[in-house]
């Protein structure tokens, strides 16, 4: 086990064991299969933005437009299906994808080229993009029955008893350990993140690196759009409002440095099922749903208090393995 | 020290006031920008300024998070940063509203709500201060918490019930000046002599350009901090007045959301670097007067409010790009005139290219008439040691440009 | 001797900075399979040297030759191309990568698809690595190694990149007394495997044990090269450190008077064990040794930066606590940090308000600044210390390194202080502007200023100081009054051996 998920992540399996635990004796109910399915399926979409999420945090960024990209890509997808329901539904997640691609490339242009600090940068499109969406969406809202079967389909046909949002999510998660782990362009993302100076002492190219990151970034937000709307089969212009919170909270659960360098797919896995146990275990719990956000924030920062305590120790020892010499 | 004697002079401080200097400071840009503004609106809707209530309006639509931008320019002072401002904001304005709801004095209410601000405000500084966590990562999650506990109270009710003076400070004029500029002109008064008069301001300025030498020079970097976060949660707390006045005396737990955004987008259009240790206090003051015109310009030619935030997007990219812009156009000018030895590359190798021709012209021409072959082993040879030679110079040239470039990205990065 | 027999060769090289003189044309000869010492005090030379080797400086003239071949390698991947690799005293590579990832960053092995190949990679670090080590985790993410097994990891990627010739810099200066063995061991294998090897070290012991011959740097110039059997250790100091004194120093009028500080016994875990001296009234004590001493850490101890594990720190008879600068300035203690740049100077804001800047308090009615009492008092101290600037409304990056630095004097003496801690006050400042740093110390000491001086030069220190007190690896090795001292006990005592009792 610990070859598969190193020491952090053993604490995290253990913390979602026993959160599962209580939740499993406080509320019953949720250990249905059918409970959990929902459970997965309602927080699927997180899946794409956290791990995008990720991504531009390994490079030491971070974007807080995945929320609006999110959005205009929903609108967009569902605007032009709804009135061209003859064109075949794979279209439209090309289409999603082709549209978070162009969002993540501006993000990526204007951070990794024109040197701008990440957290401005995206804040500043994060208005851009939902503007966008709220022009192409004219403010209409559209409702399951303006929304074909086809599209829904790529997020509630059941496959094997599982949602296909589920299984797409699954192939996102395979796809971006094959890619973070294997691929040369994958793992330079880690190796600017952790030494940009070493990096490119290593002749690795700075820019084109964190412009790749934001690219994958708003791609898989692009595709979170389309799948959102076709998963609860409406859309307005302020889908995904504060989801880009939700991703970072997701990757900071999951073990993710924000300082850059740190943060593995499994870690984030493992941080997605327990934001979403937390989430389902709340919404379980009567009168208590609206306490969701408080524990949220409240779970980040001890999150990321621990966090800097571990590092905190780690130096320590450190010290002390150097006073050995003197 | 013999020296002194002839340093003496040296050391004069040039107050000199120099008009060129001055007019192009950022802060006059944004004087222009907005008195560029006015004169559209004054050209497309001429009957505007015959009406005073128009424009008092507009600057009352405007304002109402003018007291969270003074805020917000101390913390990006600081090169850190706030964005749980709007809960915070909605937080004290719930305390207000429930204790005044609730039979409370006004005045005790209203406290109260600014207390909540300083609290929420404290908890950060101490998180952000002197547990040492990143400013984004604490305010992203106390924006969730405090408005998650506003949630929890309100669920989904509202507060309508606020003290009477809210109504007026969102609505209403004092002679020809509407309330809340007023108020706002002083509170920006009280913030420049903190920022630009004061001790804690000048340690501001110095822990936001160099937090070490801060340190070294016996400043409490964590207590600048802590007490900056505290300043920015009573400008939260003064905020709601200004809010759920606007808003006509009601408050519900999804009120606010974006405002941290704006607020930072004015500051940063006022001239205050993310990164800390620069800005002045009128540059926000005057570029929250030019949002409040833009948007309403915007909204008068048919733009509605939720394409504005497209607006106030590109506004806050612009403004961030605009030192960086400047910088980067001077290193390329630099380098392109730097680039001119690279002509001398080409000249180089297209003088040596002939001559090599010329050679091979002359070794075809020996063989030719058959003359013996040290001569065409001489030009052969001459042939090489010219190929290395070019060579070798455009290497160095080559290694000189580079380097040269790699000096001048140093010096404007 | 054969010119064929070196694999590399260095001419008449010559490089500066600006206007300082890093290298005045050094002569250097490294034999096939031969290691071959390389020493200096600090600031010789050595570390610009192997940058110009490695390709990371180029030279300003000068010629570099790979076996007999002229080579000018652009930068570091330049020359490893050619075989070249160094080791740094401080690793720096990619901390939360693996180590294999590590050994083959930039040359990943990849199957047809463009895969990395984990399982080769692994398999092919584990093999360089395990006859170094067998206690390598080659998954492991560099970061949680130690230095020593980093250190390891850097000569396996060197190996694996085929590297002819490895330069070592300080290898042993964080090692205990077994890595060390473990790496003269490997260092003694990879020459018999027909490596050659440049090593920089402070260590007579290291040089004695490893190394055939010896060159020697000091203030930039090629002094010599012997075999190492056949120098002593004497004459080997000798040249290091024997230079004449011919700099002019300013002559001293203080009086020292009782003892203002005394530091008795502090210790701090990882830096420094049982430090015990004190200043006196009008005196400037040095406090000096190599780089990495824990000089500078025992003066940011005293001055709040950091606070000991144990001692006691007294101040005219009585003892203080001080956990942080603000309190050292009440107790008027000031330091004038090391690096002028990143912890003296704040060079956004102009010159006046960084010379109030540690002590705004008496400029200031009800917490507002008078801003015109603040410039009078700056135009007095700037005055009084001779900063010649045209405008103290201007920022300090305008000025000279020496001005700079002056500005950061200023800036103490803006405080009441009793105490000055100076570190490295003549660091990057030309000869000069030396001089008036040097006036300005005899002055303060004459107005009966204590001065701590930490000093890496040996000239500055016999010129300067009154009491000399020599550290070595976090411990004092020597104290002595200048009138019986020479340059080479100050060296022979900052090379000092270990003292390993402390461990056992």
């Amino acid at each position: 086990m610990k070859k598969v998920f190193g020491y952090r992540n053993i604490g995290l399996v253990f913390g979602l064991i026993g959160l599962l635990v209580l939740a499993g004796i406080i509320t019953p109910s949720m250990f249905s299969v059918n409970t959990i399915i929902s459970m997965l399926r309602n927080n699927a979409v997180y899946v794409f933005l956290a791990v995008g999420m990720m991504v531009v945090l390994v490079t030491g960024g971070i974007d807080l437009s995945v929320g609006s990209i999110l959005a205009l890509s929903g609108v967009v997808c569902t605007s032009l299906m709804s009135s061209h329901m003859e064109i075949p539904n794979i279209v439209w997640v090309l289409l999603s994808l082709a549209i978070g691609i162009a969002c993540g490339a501006f993000n990526g242009f204007v951070v990794g080229y024109l040197k701008v600090v990440p957290m401005i940068a995206t804040l500043g499109t994060m208005y851009i993009y939902r503007g966008f969406a709220f022009l192409l969406s004219g403010g209409n809202w559209w409702f399951p029955h303006q929304i074909s079967e086809g599209y829904q389909a790529w997020a509630g046909k059941q496959i094997v008893g599982v949602p296909s949002i589920l299984w797409i999510a699954a192939i996102v998660f395979i796809l971006a350990a094959w890619y973070l782990n294997y691929r040369t362009t994958g793992r330079r993302i880690y190796a600017i993140g952790t030494n940009v100076e070493s990096a490119k002492v290593a002749g690795i190219k700075e820019a084109r690196i964190r412009f790749l990151a934001f690219v994958i970034c708003g791609a898989l937000a692009g595709m979170s759009g389309m799948l959102y709307t076709a998963n609860y089969a409406m859309c307005t212009y302020t889908i995904g409002d504060g989801y880009e919170l939700q991703a970072i909270a997701i990757c900071i659960l999951g073990g993710v440095s924000i300082t850059g360098g740190r943060g593995t797919v499994d870690g984030v896995f493992i941080g997605w099922l327990m934001m979403s146990v937390i989430t389902q275990f709340i919404s379980l719990l009567p009168g208590l749903s609206v306490w969701q956000k408080a524990l949220q924030g409240a779970i980040i920062i001890a999150a990321v208090f621990l966090n800097i305590a571990m590092t905190r120790s780690s130096e320590k020892r450190f010290l002390k393995e150097r006073g050995a010499l003197l | 020290m013999a020296e002194n004697k002839a340093a003496v002079r040296d050391l004069t401080v040039k107050e000199g006031f120099q008009l060129s200097k001055f007019l192009v400071k950022w802060e006059m840009i944004l004087v222009y920008i907005l008195i560029l503004i006015n004169l559209i609106l004054a050209i497309a809707r001429p009957g505007l300024y015959f009406n005073i209530g128009t424009i008092q309006s507009i600057i009352q639509s405007g304002l109402d998070l003018s007291p969270m931008v003074m805020g917000m320019v101390f913390v990006l002072m600081l090169g850190d940063i706030d964005v749980s401002i709007a809960s915070n904001m909605v937080l004290s304005g719930m305390t207000t509203g429930l204790l005044y709801q609730n039979g409370a004095p006004a005045i005790a209410a209203v406290l109260a709500g600014i207390l909540t601000g300083a609290v929420c405000g404290a908890f950060n500084g101490i998180l952000v201060g002197y547990v040492k966590m990143p400013a984004v990562i604490v305010t992203i999650s106390t924006s969730m918490l405090f408005r998650g506990i506003v949630e929890i109270i309100l669920d989904v009710n509202s507060l309508k019930n606020f003290p009477a003076f809210y109504n007026a400070i969102g609505w209403r004029n004092w002679g020809i000046f509407p309330i809340c500029m007023v108020l706002y002109f002083l509170i920006t008064v009280i913030f420049f002599f903190i920022l630009h008069r004061s001790t804690f301001g000048r340690k501001l300025y110095i822990v936001g350009n160099n937090p070490i030498t801060a340190q070294y020079s016996g400043i409490r970097v964590e207590r600048v901090k802590l007490i900056v976060f505290i300043l920015m949660g009573i400008m939260a707390g003064i905020g709601s007045i200004f809010f759920v006045g606007r808003m006509g005396g009601g408050l519900s737990s999804s009120m606010g959301t974006g405002y941290e955004m704006d607020t930072i987008a004015i500051c940063v259009l006022g001239g205050v670097s993310t990164n800390g240790g620069k800005g002045k206090v009128y540059g926000p003051f005057i570029s929250t007067f030019i949002m409040a015109f833009l948007l309403y310009t915007l909204g008068l030619i048919g733009v509605d409010a939720n394409t504005r935030k497209i607006v106030t997007g590109i506004v806050l990219l612009i403004a961030v790009l605009i030192p960086s812009v400047n910088r980067q156009l001077i290193a390329d000018i630099k380098l392109k005139v730097l680039y001119k030895n690279n002509k001398n590359i080409e000249a180089l190798n297209v003088k040596t290219a002939a001559e090599v021709k010329e050679l091979k012209a002359e070794i075809a021409r020996l063989k030719k008439t058959g003359d013996p072959d040290r001569k065409i082993r001489k030009a052969e040879e001459k042939i090489a040691s010219l190929q290395n030679t070019c060579k070798e110079k455009t290497a160095q040239m080559k290694a000189e440009l580079a380097e040269n470039a790699r000096k001048n990205k140093e010096r404007f990065s | 001797m054969n010119e064929q027999n070196y694999i590399l060769e260095l001419k008449d090289v010559v490089k500066t900075f600006g206007g300082v003189t890093a290298l005045a044309g050094v002569q250097f000869q490294l034999k096939k399979g031969e290691i071959h010492a390389l020493m200096g005090e600090n600031g010789a030379g050595k570390s610009t040297f192997i940058k110009v080797i490695t390709g990371v400086h180029q030279p300003d003239s000068g010629i570099m030759l790979l076996e007999g071949e002229r080579i000018t390698p652009r930068n570091t991947m330049d020359s490893a191309k050619l075989g070249i690799a160094a080791i740094y005293q401080h690793v720096t590579a990619f901390p939360d990568l693996s180590v294999t990832e590590n050994i083959f960053m930039g040359q990943e092995i990849k199957n047809k698809l463009g895969m990395y190949d984990w399982r080769q990679m692994n398999q092919k670090a584990k093999e360089l690595i395990e006859p170094l080590s067998k206690e390598i985790d080659v998954t492991k993410p560099m970061g949680s190694l130690s230095v020593a097994a980093q250190q390891l990891v850097e000569i396996a990627k060197a190996l694996s990149r085929d590297a002819r010739i490895l330069i070592m810099d300080e290898p042993t200066a964080s090692l205990t007394a077994n890595e060390c063995e473990e790496l003269y061991t490997i260092a003694e294998r990879l020459r018999d495997e027909g490596v050659s090897i440049i090593l920089i070290s402070h260590r007579f012991e290291d040089m004695y044990r490893l190394a055939t011959r010896v060159t020697v740097f000091r203030d930039a110039q090629y002094i010599g090269c012997w075999d190492v059997d056949k120098i002593s250790n004497q004459k080997l100091i000798g040249a290091m450190v024997g230079r004449e004194l011919d700099q002019m120093y300013p002559e001293k009028t203080a009086k020292i008077g009782e003892t203002v500080l005394k530091v008795e016994n502090i210790s701090k875990e990882g830096y420094f064990k049982n430090i015990s001296f004190e200043v006196k009234k009008g005196e400037i004590l040095a406090l000096t040794g190599l780089v990495g001493a824990g000089r500078t850490e025992v003066c940011q101890t005293i001055f709040g930066i950091m606070n000991p594990d144990s001692g006691r720190i007294v101040l005219e008879g009585k003892e203080v606590n001080i956990k942080t600068p603000v309190e050292a300035f009440e107790y008027g203690i000031g330091l004038l940090p090391e690096n002028r740049q990143t912890q003296g100077l704040i060079n956004e804001l102009p010159i006046y308000q960084n010379v109030s800047s540690a002590d705004m308090k008496q400029f200031a009615k009800a917490s507002m600044l008078d801003e015109k009492a603040e410039i009078q008092k700056a135009i007095e101290l700037c005055q009084k210390i001779a900063l010649k600037a045209k405008d103290i409304s201007a920022p300090p990056s305008s000025l000279s390194g020496g001005n700079q630095q002056k500005v950061v004097f200023a800036k103490l003496l803006n405080c009441s202080l009793k105490v000055l801690i100076l570190d490295e006050p003549t660091k990057g400042i030309d000869v000069g502007a030396k001089y008036s740093i040097y006036e300005i110390m005899n002055e303060l000491a004459a107005n009966g200023y204590a001065i701590i001086m930490v000093s890496s030069e040996m000239p500055e220190v016999l010129g300067m100081a009154d009491r000399i007190v020599v550290m070595k690896s976090g411990h004092v090795t020597g104290e002595f009054d200048n009138i019986e001292v020479s340059q080479e006990m100050i060296m022979a005592a900052s090379l000092g051996e270990h003292r390993k009792e402390a461990r056992a």
